[in-house]
């Protein structure tokens, strides 16, 4: 029995990696006319739809009727040399996952079990729901066309894809059964823009006023301010890491004044503009409780309260400065002017009492007020008004959930924090308020009730409690891999495919599984909570409305 | 039309009902409230129990506990018994997250009790969000005065008189008793500095020598420093208003460099039992030296609110040496003992709150000065007496009838008080 299973396992992943490996696209596919082969008991397909995005089916031979619809995050408009390629980002990729490897563990394991799975590589890169939306319908009608004997569909994706995925659900419930937003962008992508924003402006004023953040030209030179732009802060970032315990300042920080940077280290400039973006205070590597040596130490303390805060907010900002270089260049050519706008911001009010909170990090009440000045004396980005109001235009959330919806997110992720899906849980509670309301008056008015059942689960990432090490010269190993429940969507198989077999539970259903059937499969992939009670900090961007 | 009229009325019968159904999902049943069962309530403490902070702070919580047993013994509150779950948050505000969050969603405390340290208490608040959650926060052990905002922190109860009021208090002390001297002060750079700096800017007294430092870099190679500036600003008066390590730093070295000013110490800050048990520095360096509170002095077996506690710490708390922290911690304890009495059997995390908007400025307590909750007020104590350091670390009353001050954290005015404290209630027990 066991050899049988292998030996499908390994069939199982033969197709799964051929399909994921899907990058020449071909030319006589057709909407509505994918291209078939049955290999290893999996029937793959592959085509283009009507837009030209390429996407790829697949069910086991026995397929159970039940097809995962994957919708995979953003992905940049330009090549960044050493971290991703553009060429990739026209990929159909099958599930989700932080790396290859996972995704085909994820997709094997739901071949494996009789779940068909599909997805497309989208019709272009970088913020593309608006379009991207109008290919999942299309895709799932063609899907539908190909597998007949399909009952249900669940949607799911991860970060932007995870917002595709709401934005899915709100707009064509009618078309699916369940929804799994993963690591997801909430609300709009304004709310990730200004965290980027935030702290790519932060970045820029303190460390290198040459970068320049937004404004990118069209074409060819667009691009290469952009590298350039991420070169920058590279640049800076390696030069701050180095210099934690120094507080030395990097040579490019020349817009601070001398006065400043002598009386103000620079890990203290660092940890402003992560807290006042609102970037989490622990990271791939700092969990922020863990120091070196004796615990009842002075130095412990100084370097938890003082150190570690500026390390993790280093390792965050390298993902949502670049993300902000990306998103801003992105937006703006999509809307047709800048669309980044910080005229307004009290960035005082958005440190808030992360003042108190990390004042030794801070170097102090003084120094934090010392840096503020200068915030406040440095040109701000102003945003060009016909671009904003596009960019407003764009599909965005309301906060509706018309299926039932279980959202996966790690509340001190980089990139995507718990904000976003806590403006998510918000808009909910206040919708079922409203529809409590107006039940009661339906049902006063002799009136069919409307629904006030709540449809919506969030399933919580953390990371362990202390995972910091440090190296025998007592600084932070900063080599190890990331912590579950840090970085971006870095989720393992094992919470995936739980995450999976909940949403399957749901579409069977049409309602949320019970909290004993979710709580079953979150332990067996470990690292899972559903705690109805969890408030996640919400995004600076919500918190100032 | 019989057969329309029953119609109607059926569907009218339904609709009273469904309606009654979802007014009902509203309200919460008794059994539905998180930490609470027919006869026990769970609450939940976050306090450095290791850590830097631990010497002296360790204390509190134990305290309060062995009070909880000592009630639990006697009945409990209205029928329950109280459970603590006590966890260490070694001073760390990143921690105090985590195990509050712990707290609530592990154990379902019904209610967060004494959680120590102002930062850590704004940690929690804004990372664990406690008021979007509505879990109380009775009760907080800092005396940092943004607390009492009751729009910015709903669920949070201060209980402390503030570092304001005190400072407020001390300035007109200095402006009338040490007119023509030159005075120094060195504050911390926080928001426990700023409400001092408040409190003293509403007095008027003036500084001839400020110093601030930040939290976590006091030591004896920095206080050399300051007793450095100190003296080349030929400071008579010396008011230190940090912590305890601070302190000690600060005497240490000047009584090193023979530098011997009127010290004043800020109340946070000059812990007779901390500075001897975390530092190095003799507590007779203490003697003389002026600070203030708002609780009696944990040496002062007359007081019959110490005496009561020191019973119960021999019998509950067997081996644990009584001082000012467990005092704190007892009567946080006896606090939240009469919140959860003047609350009633129906306890709900809303019901408490509203019992202590209405009745809590009328709780006992050992604190010496009034309390003033009520539906528009989160303030706590009012107020703080003036003592000197003996040689042995006990605050004695400067005056020979003890006087209190009180006042607000903003522009009032000082007042000394006639209020008298409630009288211990018997057995120490709510009523």
């Amino acid at each position: 029995m066991k050899r049988t299973f292998k030996a499908i396992a390994v069939g199982f992943t033969s197709a799964a990696l051929v399909a994921l490996s899907l990058v020449v696209v071909p030319t006589a596919a057709n909407a509505n006319t994918p291209v078939c082969a049955t290999v290893g008991g999996i029937k793959s397909c592959q085509g283009r739809t009507s837009d030209g995005a390429v996407y790829a089916l697949q069910a086991p031979l026995n397929f159970n009727g039940t097809a995962f619809l994957y919708s995979k995050g953003y992905r940049p408009m330009i090549s960044i040399p050493g971290r991703s390629d553009v060429a990739n980002s026209s990929l159909a990729e099958q599930a989700p996952g932080p790396d290859a490897a996972t995704k085909v563990a994820v997709a094997t394991y739901l071949l494996s079990k009789g779940y068909g799975v599909f997805s497309s590589g989208f019709s272009k890169a970088g913020w593309n729901t608006d379009s991207a939306l109008k290919t999942n319908v299309e895709l799932i009608g063609i899907w539908k066309k190909e597998f007949p004997n399909t009952k249900k569909i669940v949607a799911w994706g991860e970060s932007g894809g995870g917002f595709m995925t709401q934005a899915l659900a709100e707009n064509h419930s009618n078309l699916i059964d369940a929804a799994v937003p993963l690591c997801m962008v909430g609300g709009s992508v304004e709310a990730a823009l200004k965290m980027a924003g935030d702290a790519l402006w932060g970045i820029k004023t303190f460390f290198d006023p040459t970068i320049k953040g937004g404004g990118y030209s069209a074409g060819t030179a667009g691009v290469v301010e952009q590298l350039t732009d991420i070169g920058k802060i590279a640049a800076a970032l390696t030069s701050l890491s180095g210099a934690v315990a120094t507080g030395a300042w990097p040579a490019t920080a020349t817009a601070v004044p001398a006065a400043v940077k002598a009386a103000v280290p620079s890990r203290s400039a660092v940890t402003l503009v992560g807290q006042m973006a609102g970037l989490p205070n622990i990271s791939a590597n700092i969990d922020g409780v863990t120091g070196p040596g004796d615990p009842a130490s002075l130095p412990h303390a100084q370097f938890v309260l003082g150190a570690a805060p500026a390390i993790a907010t280093l390792q965050n900002m390298q993902d949502a400065a670049i993300l902000g270089v990306l998103l801003v260049a992105d937006l703006e050519g999509i809307n047709g002017g800048r669309v980044f706008d910080n005229t307004k911001t009290d960035y005082e009010v958005q440190l808030g009492d992360a003042k108190a909170i990390y004042n030794l990090a801070l170097s102090g009440n003084d120094a934090a007020d010392q840096l503020l000045g200068v915030l406040k004396a440095a040109p701000r980005e102003t945003a060009d008004p016909a671009a904003l109001t596009k960019l407003r235009a764009m599909v965005s959330h309301k906060g509706v959930i018309n299926v039932p919806t279980i959202a996966m997110t790690a509340p001190f992720e980089s990139t995507t924090p718990g904000g976003h899906v806590q403006w998510l849980i918000n808009a909910n509670k206040a919708n079922l308020e409203k529809a409590k309301t107006a039940a009661v008056a339906a049902i006063r008015a002799g009136k069919p009730r409307p629904s006030t059942t709540n449809n919506l689960m969030v399933i919580w990432n953390f990371p362990p409690d202390k995972y910091t090490t440090f190296t025998s010269a007592g600084l932070p190993d900063t080599t190890r891999p990331a912590a579950n429940g840090t970085k971006h969507c870095n989720y393992t198989a094992a919470q995936l495919t739980a995450m999976a077999e909940i949403g399957a539970l749901a579409a069977a259903t049409g309602k949320l599984p019970n909290t004993a059937q979710a709580r079953i499969l979150m332990r067996k992939a470990g690292g899972l909570s559903f705690d109805r009670d969890f408030e996640a900090a919400l995004l600076k961007f919500y918190a100032n409305e | 039309m019989i057969g329309s009229f029953r119609k109607k009325g059926l569907a009218a019968a339904s609709a009273v009902i469904a309606v009654a159904g979802l007014a009902l999902t509203s309200v919460p049943a008794q059994a539905s409230v998180p930490g609470v069962t027919a006869n026990s309530v769970k609450l939940g403490i976050t306090v450095p129990m290791t850590g830097i902070a631990a010497p002296g702070y360790s204390k509190v919580a134990p305290a309060m506990k062995a009070y909880f047993d000592y009630v639990n013994a006697n009945g409990g509150i209205n029928g329950r018994k109280i459970q603590l779950v006590i966890e260490d948050d070694r001073y760390l505000p990143q921690e105090a997250v985590i195990k509050t969050n712990k707290l609530i969603l592990r154990d379902k405390v019904f209610a967060i009790v004494g959680a120590l340290g102002t930062a850590n208490n704004l940690a929690i608040n804004s990372r664990v969000r406690l008021g979007a959650r509505g879990v109380p926060s009775l009760f907080v052990n800092t005396g940092f005065s943004g607390f009492a905002d009751k729009k910015k922190f709903p669920t949070i109860f201060p209980l402390f008189s503030s570092y304001a009021m005190e400072a407020k208090i001390m300035g007109n002390y200095i402006k009338e008793n040490f007119a023509g001297k030159k005075i120094g002060l060195i504050v911390q750079n926080d928001d426990f500095g700023v409400d001092a700096l408040k409190g003293f800017a509403a007095s008027g007294v003036k500084f001839d020598e400020t110093i601030k430092y930040v939290s976590g870099t006091q030591s004896p190679a920095t206080a050399l420093t300051w007793v450095q500036k100190l003296v080349a600003a030929k400071i008579e008066v010396v008011y230190l208003f940090g912590v305890t390590t601070a302190t000690a730093a600060a005497v240490g070295v000047a009584a090193q460099a023979g530098y011997r000013p009127q010290w004043i110490f800020g109340s946070v800050g000059a812990d007779a039992t901390t500075i001897q048990t975390a530092t190095t520095v003799p507590v007779a360096l203490l003697n003389g030296a002026i600070s203030a509170s708002f609780m009696p002095d944990a040496a002062d077996t007359s007081d019959e609110y110490v005496k009561f506690f020191r019973e119960v710490n021999a019998e509950y708390n067997k081996g644990v040496t009584f001082d000012n922290n467990v005092l704190v911690g007892m009567n946080g304890g006896m606090m939240v003992a009469n919140a959860l009495k003047a609350a009633g059997r129906n306890l709900t995390r809303e019901g408490l709150m509203a019992a202590i908007e209405s009745k809590g400025s009328t709780f006992a307590s050992a604190a010496l000065v009034p309390l003033a909750y009520s539906s528009t007020s989160r303030v706590g104590y009012t107020g703080y007496w003036i003592g000197k350091y003996n040689a042995t670390g006990s605050l004695l009353p400067i005056e020979a009838k003890n006087v209190v001050y009180t006042t607000d954290s903003g522009n009032g005015p000082v007042v000394k008080t006639t209020t008298k404290r409630p009288a211990l209630p018997p057995k120490g027990l709510p009523q």
